[in-house]
């Protein structure tokens, strides 16, 4: 491409690109470097005015106190297992599901479809005392699987819906030439779906390991004991009744979310061109 | 055996959903469903069947009406937003101009709002919102404004806030499942677009968005039910004030069970809001049928 | 059409496997979802005849590290046979534990008490009637400083109490040329004025009125009609028009139109309000007492003094303080109440009180205990001697909905201090809708 003309396009494209990135940067990263900013102050200097990025008070001190912390690592563990259980659990059941409403027409069908996505819209909050009754009757409080059967309900109907349009968008054809080969229609779901849709599963799988891993009230509800409770109870904990730990929280919440993002970092080749486009050609 | 089998596939499919939804979600749902028609549960020990009071209490309380019209404002700027926000920077981050390394970065950047709990959100928005906070100082000193603005203490100005802060926090979602969205679409028809002489733009709506759309429709029926009930980040910015400027049906719903102590109008407001997500429901489930045939 | 993903083919033939299989590890996962879980020691019954008290409350976390611990292994050694299990949350979720907790009936055994909840609680049936455990214990309660009751049996007794000074810092007073510190409404706005200086962003005084915190409308505004001596309650009925209640709220509107209070007051909590006077932006703040280590812990330089919320200027009689209590009551379906109130009886005797209260930087729900910091530190003695000097109020401990009822007040007054309506619409609407609730 010589055309000087395009040339010039192309580096107006380029210049007006990097600026709506960096505008977005600003946008998204500005409040997360303020708490980041904010967790190496001291609780006095994160309301001094004017605000400053760095002051004096600069220290490592909120940090050091999390870590040294037995307890606060112990809700680390937690959130950790529990979010990840409930990523490998909601995954598998609402690919299961997905796959039955995308490829199978059956009675009641359009019933379950409208049950799934309504359960939802009930505020959790007016649930906490029937379900915590529940759970107690269940024998599971103050238990992970109260935490992570908990978070499967509050994820598995995003699993449902976003696997059935995943599954929708691949065509028939790739599960029935499966079958005419002799396979049945869980080959067809595992060894060609599944690795097809691999994108649409990561990004389902990152958004429910997103839910269990912030969720708050029940996480709090539905344990008692301080080795049963997650990273988000922890945090309210340095709530106190007459001040905050404001530079602690913040630490905190730095902290929790390092893992998440070296974990998307990893996944992030999955959303790379490529994995699924062009598979069938018409 | 295998036209037995065959029928019942799809439930042997969806067995472990339809048990675990039913025990879990269903149950303590339809429990509410019946306090919705006593007389004040919990608190009473011996609760009697009062019929629709509840909801004739809860419908003709002005409160719900202002929460009600409030809900509706921050539920569909911030779907909106989100959508737009969602498919601007997933189309972004898909150029092709961009090298693949800083790509990884700026999905990393941005989706940086995504992985903080709501409790921590809402603190940080406190913080940077107050009229002492960065955000203030910041429009001071580049003479946007002149005194420092009360974000999320001014009747005029706290609805908005709190929308904008809701905004911020959930574009993340959409962002990534319109990127995995993008990936699935064909090059070749991009390709054949080229070549029938579409530009950019036509090729932006007569390509990439019919085939996201399937992807948006779920995405935005979902944001909108959650969305409804959005709570914590509105109860620990403003608390539904100042004054009734941010009350909406959660916190409403919220204090009525656990400042008012009455679970019954508390769940009755439950099911107002089931009610309306069904229409959004509804809605979703025609669009399905329509795909499938 | 062509297909392209094909890697699958040969592994294709166990068709008639795949399904049983494919339950079988479903059911694995999903056992092993709810089976990897060790059941959390599930209040682990321990030797023969020994009892394990659970013992739900904020203030573990709110005291230093191990210190409260450290008051029940005390209590452990004195009592072989029973052992206390803490069961700690935020203060701000507290109440809906308690309320979730009588309702699946799972309660702890011992709860901590805020006196805004006892009502509820009483009506939900979740609080055993202490006069009762007192009479079969036979226990004397002449050293209990308070008890909350309701219907004429105790359901709550302070284990210690928080006052509401007013905080005042001295630099700024030097910096306005301000000698004493304000007793009367008049001084204290002319203080208040002479301490604002908005422009290096300096105010008077900070005024929390935050919905969802409602607790400024108890501290921060009621402690004006308590301190000359008014109420907001007749005997067992709300009465917010009556003069008292008027000039207070009248007097705070003049202090907001004057632009002396600090800017954001609608959505500040009490949390809030304290930064800002650490931050030495706002002059004065009533505040409790528990802020006085935070505040010298904070910023150490700030010198500040602790002095009763000034009155009507030409009140002579007692000063009315507000406090606030943590609270201890009793779950009505423990098992275990004689030893629950074992566990009362010990945290109110003299020598665990005066400890308690001396950790918890507060004022003794035992008559007979004194808080070692009473006599070795200038500021505690300084709140001591207003506690002393003064009446403890707080009107809102035992009424239904107190909370709400805060809360509802609050946007009235909020309403109020906008110019969106007059003080007697403010008024009546929240006396209207304080009755609702009565």
């Amino acid at each position: 491409m010589n055309n000087p003309k395009s040339a010039m396009q192309r580096s107006i494209i380029y210049i007006l690109l990097s600026v709506t990135l960096l505008i977005g940067t600003l946008y998204a990263g500005f409040p997360v470097l303020w708490m980041v900013s904010s967790s190496f102050k001291s609780n006095t200097q994160i309301f001094a005015y004017p605000p400053q990025l760095i002051d004096d008070s600069f220290s490592l001190q909120a940090y050091t106190s999390v870590l040294s912390n037995p307890q606060k690592l112990r809700f680390f563990f937690n959130s950790y297992l529990i979010s990840i259980l409930v990523t490998l659990c909601t995954l598998i059941v609402g690919i299961l599901a997905g796959y039955s409403f995308s490829r199978y027409n059956f009675k009641f069908k359009r019933l379950l479809n409208m049950l799934i996505i309504s359960i939802q819209a009930v505020p959790p909050i007016t649930l906490l005392i029937p379900y915590f009754s529940l759970i107690v009757t269940l024998q599971l409080y103050n238990t992970y699987a109260a935490l992570v059967l908990t978070y499967m309900v509050f994820t598995l109907s995003y699993a449902i819906i976003m696997m059935t349009g995943y599954f929708n968008t691949l065509p028939r054809e790739l599960d029935e030439a499966v079958m005419l080969d002799g396979g049945s229609s869980f080959v067809a779901l595992w060894r060609v779906l599944v690795p097809i849709s691999l994108p649409g599963i990561v990004s389902v799988g990152v958004y429910t390991f997103m839910i269990a891993w912030n969720e708050f009230l029940f996480a709090l509800t539905l344990t008692k004991t301080n080795d049963m409770r997650t990273v988000p109870v922890g945090i309210q904990l340095l709530m106190g009744q007459h001040s905050y730990e404001w530079n602690e929280m913040m630490a905190m919440s730095v902290l929790g979310s390092l893992p998440v993002l070296i974990l998307f970092l990893f996944f992030q080749r999955y959303f790379i061109a490529g994995m699924t486009a062009g598979s069938v050609k018409g | 055996m295998s036209k037995i089998f065959r029928k019942s596939t799809p439930l042997i499919y969806l067995s472990p959903t339809i048990l675990l939804l039913t025990i879990l979600s269903l149950i303590p749902i339809v429990m509410v469903f019946i306090y919705s028609f006593m007389d004040n549960v919990v608190m009473n020990q011996n609760p009697k069947f009062v019929g629709m009071t509840n909801y004739v209490k809860i419908v003709t309380n002005s409160v719900f009406l202002q929460a009600f019209s409030n809900t509706m404002y921050f539920t569909v700027m911030s779907v909106v937003f989100h959508l737009i926000l969602g498919l601007t920077f997933a189309l972004l981050l898909n150029a092709r101009a961009l090298p693949p390394f800083l790509k990884a970065i700026f999905r990393t950047i941005y989706i940086l709002p995504w992985v903080f709990t709501a409790a921590v959100i809402a603190i940080l928005w406190r913080l940077m919102l107050n009229p002492n906070g960065v955000i203030n100082y910041l429009l001071i000193t580049f003479e946007i404004i002149e005194r420092p603005v009360e974000w999320l203490s001014s009747r005029q100005l706290a609805l908005h806030a709190v929308t904008f802060i809701n905004i911020w926090a959930g574009y993340p979602f959409y962002m990534v499942s319109l990127l995995a969205g993008l990936q699935g679409i064909s090059e070749e028809l991009y390709e054949a677009g080229t070549i029938d002489g579409a530009n950019q733009r036509q090729l932006f709506w007569y390509i990439t968005l019919p085939q996201l759309k399937p992807i948006i429709i779920s995405l935005a029926m979902l944001d909108f039910i959650w969305t409804m009930h959005q709570f914590t980040l509105i109860w620990m910015t403003t608390g539904g004030g100042p004054i009734r400027a941010t009350e909406m049906l959660s916190t409403l719903t919220y204090k009525l069970a656990f400042s008012s102590y009455q679970f019954s109008h508390a769940s009755a407001t439950a099911f107002l809001i089931l009610a309306l997500s069904a229409f959004v429901a509804i809605f979703y489930v025609r669009q399905q049928k329509a795909a499938d045939e | 059409m062509a297909i392209l993903f094909n890697k699958g083919n040969k592994k294709m033939k166990h068709r008639t496997f795949a399904l049983p299989l494919m339950l079988i590890l479903l059911i694995a996962i999903l056992s092993s979802c709810t089976t990897i879980a060790p059941q959390a020691a599930p209040s682990a019954p321990g030797a023969k005849g020994s009892v394990t008290l659970e013992f739900m409350q904020w203030w573990e976390p709110e005291l230093p590290a191990g210190a409260f611990r450290a008051l029940m292994d005390e209590f452990e050694a004195q009592n072989p046979g029973i052992k206390v299990q803490l069961i700690s949350g935020p203060y701000s979720t507290t109440r809906e534990q308690v309320v979730a907790g009588a309702a699946a009936g799972t309660m702890s055994d011992v709860v901590g008490l805020d006196g805004a909840w006892v009502n509820d609680f009483v009506k939900q049936g979740a609080l055993a009637n202490l006069s009762e455990l007192m009479a079969q214990t036979g226990y004397d309660d002449s050293a209990l400083a308070a008890q909350i009751q309701l219907n004429g049996s105790t359901y709550m007794i302070p284990v210690v109490n928080f006052v509401y000074p007013l905080f005042v810092n001295l630099d700024l007073m030097d910096a306005a040329g301000i000698v004493n510190v304000p007793t009367t409404r008049s001084e204290f706005a002319a203080a208040a004025a002479a301490l604002t200086e908005p422009l290096s962003n300096r105010y008077g005084w900070v005024l929390p009125l935050s919905l969802e915190q409602p607790n400024g409308i108890q501290n921060d505004v009621m402690s004006w009609v308590w301190a000359s001596g008014g109420s907001m309650m007749t005997e067992d009925k709300p009465d917010l028009t009556n003069p008292a209640v008027r000039s207070a709220a009248e007097y705070i509107k003049g202090l907001y139109d004057a632009g002396v209070i600090a800017p954001g007051a609608f959505s500040m909590r009490e949390q809030d309000k304290v930064e800002e006077f650490v931050n030495g932006r706002v002059g004065m703040m009533i505040s409790s007492m528990a802020h006085i280590n935070m505040i010298r812990e904070r910023n150490p330089d700030l010198k500040f003094t602790i002095a009763a919320v000034p009155v009507e200027d030409g009140y002579t009689g007692k000063r009315g303080l507000a406090y606030a209590s943590w609270g201890i009551g009793v779950a009505a379906n423990s098992p275990h109440q004689a030893e629950a109130w074992k566990l009362i009886e010990f945290l109110m005797s003299e020598e665990a009180n005066s400890k308690l209260s001396s950790i918890a930087n507060a004022f003794p729900g035992n008559i007979n205990s004194t808080p070692d910091f009473v006599q070795t530190d200038e500021l505690f003695g300084a709140a001591f001697e207003v506690f002393q000097a003064a009446s403890l109020v707080n009107e809102f401990v035992g009424l239904p909905v107190a909370e709400e009822l805060m809360r509802l007040f609050a946007e009235q007054f909020q309403l109020y201090l906008d110019g969106s309506q007059t003080l007697d619409d403010a008024l009546n609407k929240a006396q209207e809708a304080w009755m609702a609730h009565f």
